[in-house]
């Protein structure tokens, strides 16, 4: 096997631990929580939730639930909502995961197109009003929670305040029509898009200082093929690097974003499945997303060597 | 550095930065084309069986359901969501006359129906001329088995406990006996004979809610879980079940072929599943919503300007309890002095919202409602009684208490309200701390503090479902109050046939717990705002939060 098939292979190995961990971690702690999944409200006669939890099997003992809980992950089985009568856990996490990834992506593009140029023309132009005005911008996006830059995106767009000739040029929420679309991918992407402008910016300042890059002007490459090819290149090492925690957050949903926008993404069942003490769907969501995050880490790291051949895995193990 | 800087000057950014510009803007216009081509999905929903509805705005009243119906299982549902579709989809034994003073009941199914003297055997006429919307005609078999269903064991259903009254009805629940034990009966294919435990004068009450609606085991064997989903769905109801898109909405058709009256008017009710109020007010605005029955605080007293602004009391109670076992709040004399010391009027100043004082246990609008019962606010008294109670000066010093109340705007302003009453008027330092729903719950369950929050919302509009809750023997009585004689007059009161003989059964009851044993003080009776879009008539606002589309009509 190649190195870099090896080094694939114990990075499952490894992330398959972590997840195992996780769910170790998870199911204890849901057990440790107070208040169950079958505490309402109106307070069920101790039979009734009896009953109850013996439909769920949350009358046997612990050890055994989770023996049967792990077994079931291993199976492929994620079990039945309890929140949700009736409808499997995968069920829910199908339907509502492809509507986060939908808006995750449509945010990424807007972040990375977005960001890395604006970045890139800061750093090239540094110090310039250009320079200021974007690192304003930039800041603002970081500084600026998605919960007031949403409704303040509504207002402009949908209800035209202050421009009152932008009323109704855009809906206020749902998730029907590409028109829907704009104002969640806007308030989702700003800020890993002034995240990204920034880290290129300081990226690519560092490396514009670089002996090849004076080389390379020398040898009368154009201007912009210096930025784009030389600079940009070696200044993709950060980028990437928060790349894998960027995606996996972006993918996986945002809480804030689909309660403003009312979207039916998964983002809304993380929170709500804690405070309804849905195990099954607590324990799914975090494997899940943990998932996500083990994956696009492991893809960031591939990613690497390509970029700068000094960290390509045959070269520098597995621990590289 | 400074050759670094003109070296790169010498490149012309701007050049670049325009062209970048220019793209981006090609770019704009081709998604803003692109957006302006697409229609919008919202309009037509495709359905299960194929094809779409097209839903014309005419005829279309488009509400928030707030959330996912976790079922439309009527044997399991037991939240707000669920029913306001499940009402529009199903119908049960008896309805309320929801325009009457008390929410009196009116026949459904069962055209009539009686008891013997002593309200413990029940007899129900069933209507001859329905059928479900699948065609098969109803009967009193699927009374039973709906019956059956919500109380067996295996079904897991939490309100298994409404059908409790029934003879042995408990034990089958239990898997001690078995079904032709319990005490219900056809007498004939379109009689149900159902037999109590105990005489029950408000039983066909039961009978409206949900969870005893009759079912098709067919359709449920059939279709196993997913029998409630659209396509499978057959209910008795003036709407049928088209689509459910899962977390996003849910679209009810007006069944042609309904056997009661009146006969629902508008075509579609297309459901949204909007869970932040502010966003549903934002589609309210934008003209997608017809209804919103969510104001968030901050922006009710703007909208109680608007024409489309109505106010629906609730049948819903919040009140503060003690937990009487624990020192020294075992002390009766100390609870009724903090009773006497809320200024109720202060706190529904506060809130702003319209709530009303309450000083008795059951809301007003409904049976069992006194105005003249509990402990009204009193300084003086509520000093003299601290004194009787053994504090004050020369005597025990002032104890420290805890108030208790899960995390939420309304009741942090609540309890900062009282806190700063009992500090004014008694000297006595609350000190506040809230928790998280179910930690809360669990909490209450388990160690109750001296203080805290709850509320009751009716399940029927019954005094027996207010009063029941502080017997010794219910699971809701948090305060660890007990009283044989609370206990004797609500069985009695439930057996009770005579009307205002049962009216001063209640008040006495009123009276034991709220001036006599102080379990716990009534604040307010709560409210609802809504607003309703001009174009509807006849939007079922009502307290009882029983949402039946059947009577709406649109202009």
């Amino acid at each position: 096997m190649s190195g870099k098939g090896l080094y694939i292979l114990k990075r499952l190995a490894g992330a398959f631990v972590t997840l195992a961990v996780i769910a170790t971690l998870t199911f204890t702690l849901l057990r440790v929580l107070p208040g169950g999944p079958f505490d309402t409200e109106k307070a069920l006669p101790e039979e009734v939730k009896a009953n109850i939890e013996a439909r769920y099997g949350l009358d046997r003992p612990v050890l055994d639930q989770y023996l049967s809980f792990m077994g079931g992950i291993l199976r492929g089985d994620l079990g039945e909502s309890y929140k949700y009568v009736g409808r499997s856990v995968a069920d829910i996490i199908g339907e509502a995961l492809p509507v986060s990834m939908e808006l995750g992506l449509m945010s990424l593009l807007v972040a990375y197109l977005v960001g890395i140029p604006l970045g890139v023309f800061a750093a090239a132009r540094h110090n310039s009003a250009f320079d200021t005005g974007a690192m304003l911008i930039a800041v603002s996006g970081v500084a600026l929670p998605s919960f007031m830059v949403g409704p303040l995106l509504v207002s402009i767009f949908s209800f035209g305040i202050p421009f009152a000739f932008l009323q109704g040029s855009l809906p206020p929420a749902l998730w029907e029509s590409p028109a829907h679309y704009i104002l969640p991918v806007l308030t989702l992407g700003l800020r890993p898009a002034a995240i990204l402008a920034r880290m290129t910016r300081g990226a690519v300042l560092e490396s514009i200082h670089q002996d090849f890059v004076r080389t390379a002007r020398a040898k009368g490459v154009s201007e912009r093929v210096v930025l784009f090819k030389h600079v940009l290149r070696n200044s993709l090492i950060p980028i990437l690097s928060i790349s894998g925690p960027l995606v996996a957050g972006l993918l996986s949903g945002s809480f804030i974003i689909e309660i403003i926008f009312a979207i039916p993404g998964i983002g809304k069942h993380l929170v709500q499945s804690v405070t309804n003490r849905d195990y099954p769907l607590i324990l799914a969501l975090t494997l899940v997303f943990s998932m996500m995050l083990v994956v696009a880490n492991l893809v960031v790291d591939l990613l690497y060597g390509f970029v700068d051949p000094r960290v390509r895995p045959e070269k520098s193990g597995a621990g590289g | 550095m400074t050759r670094f800087s003109s070296s790169v000057s010498q490149w012309r950014p701007w050049a670049l930065d325009v062209a970048t510009l220019l793209s981006a803007v090609v770019v704009l216009v081709g998604l803003v084309g692109l957006v302006g081509c697409t229609g919008r999905r919202g309009d037509r929903i495709a359905l299960p069986e194929g094809g779409e509805a097209v839903l014309a705005k005419a005829e279309t009243l488009k509400v928030n359901l707030t959330s996912e119906p976790p079922t439309l299982d009527w044997s399991k549902a037991t939240d707000v969501s669920s029913s306001k579709v499940i009402n529009n989809i199903m119908e049960g034994l008896v309805a309320y006359d929801l325009q009457s003073e008390e929410l009196a009941l009116r026949p459904a199914l069962a055209e009539k129906w009686s008891s013997d003297k002593a309200a413990r055997v029940w007899e129900f006429d069933l209507r001859a001329d329905v059928k479900w919307q699948d065609g098969v005609e109803f009967s009193g078999q699927h009374v039973v088995d709906g019956f059956q269903r919500l109380l067996a064991k295996e079904t897991g259903s939490e309100y298994a406990y409404f059908l409790f009254g029934i003879q042995n009805a408990k034990a089958f629940n239990q898997g001690q006996l078995g079904w032709e034990q319990v005490g219900v009966k056809l007498l004939s294919p379109r009689k149900l004979q159902v037999t109590l435990e105990a005489p029950m004068s408000y039983f066909p009450h039961l009978l409206a809610h949900t969870s005893t609606f009759p079912v098709r085991l067919d359709l449920i064997q059939k279709h196993a879980t997913k029998w409630t989903e659209a396509g499978n769905l057959v209910g008795l109801g003036p709407y049928r079940l088209r689509a459910w898109r899962h977390d996003q909405d849910l679209l009810l058709e007006k069944h042609d072929g309904y056997w009661g009256n009146p006969k629902p008017s508008v075509r579609y009710v297309h459901f949204l599943m909007i869970n932040e109020a502010s966003t549903a007010l934002n589609l309210f605005d934008a003209g997608t919503l017809d209804v919103v029955d969510q104001i968030p605080i901050t922006e009710r007293k703007r909208r109680r300007q608007q024409k489309e602004y109505r106010r629906v009391g609730m049948l819903q109670s919040l009140y503060y309890g003690f937990n009487t076992e624990l020192a020294p709040m075992n002390n009766a004399k100390l609870r009724r002095a903090i009773a006497h010391a809320i200024d109720r009027e202060k706190i529904v100043k506060i809130l702003d919202g319209g709530e009303v004082p309450l000083t008795g246990w059951v809301p007003p609008g409904m049976f069992g409602y006194f105005s003249d019962v509990g402990l009204e606010h009193n300084v003086e008294k509520a000093r003299e009684l601290l004194a009787e109670a053994g504090y004050g000066e020369g005597k025990k010093p002032l104890p420290k208490l805890e108030l208790h109340f899960n995390t939420n705007e309304v009741h942090q302003s609540v309890a900062e309200a009282v806190q700063a009453q009992l500090r004014e008027n008694l000297g006595l330092e609350l000190e506040l701390k809230s928790a998280e729903w179910k930690s809360y719950l669990d909490q209450l369950k388990t160690k109750p503090p001296h203080v805290f929050r709850f509320g009751w919302q009716a399940d029927y509009p019954d005094p027996d479902n207010f009063m029941n809750l502080m017997t010794s023997y219910s699971d809701n009585n948090r305060t660890r109050w007990k009283s044989t004689a609370y206990d004797a007059l609500i069985k009695r009161g439930a057996s009770e046939t005579d009307r205002e003989k049962r009216r001063e059964i209640y008040r006495e009851a009123s009276r034991l717990l709220l001036e006599d044993g102080v379990a716990a003080v009534p604040l307010y009776a709560n409210v609802s705002h809504m607003l309703i879009h001009q174009r509807v008539e006849n939007y079922p606002a009502n307290a009882l939060s029983r949402f039946e589309f059947k009577g709406t009509r649109l202009k």
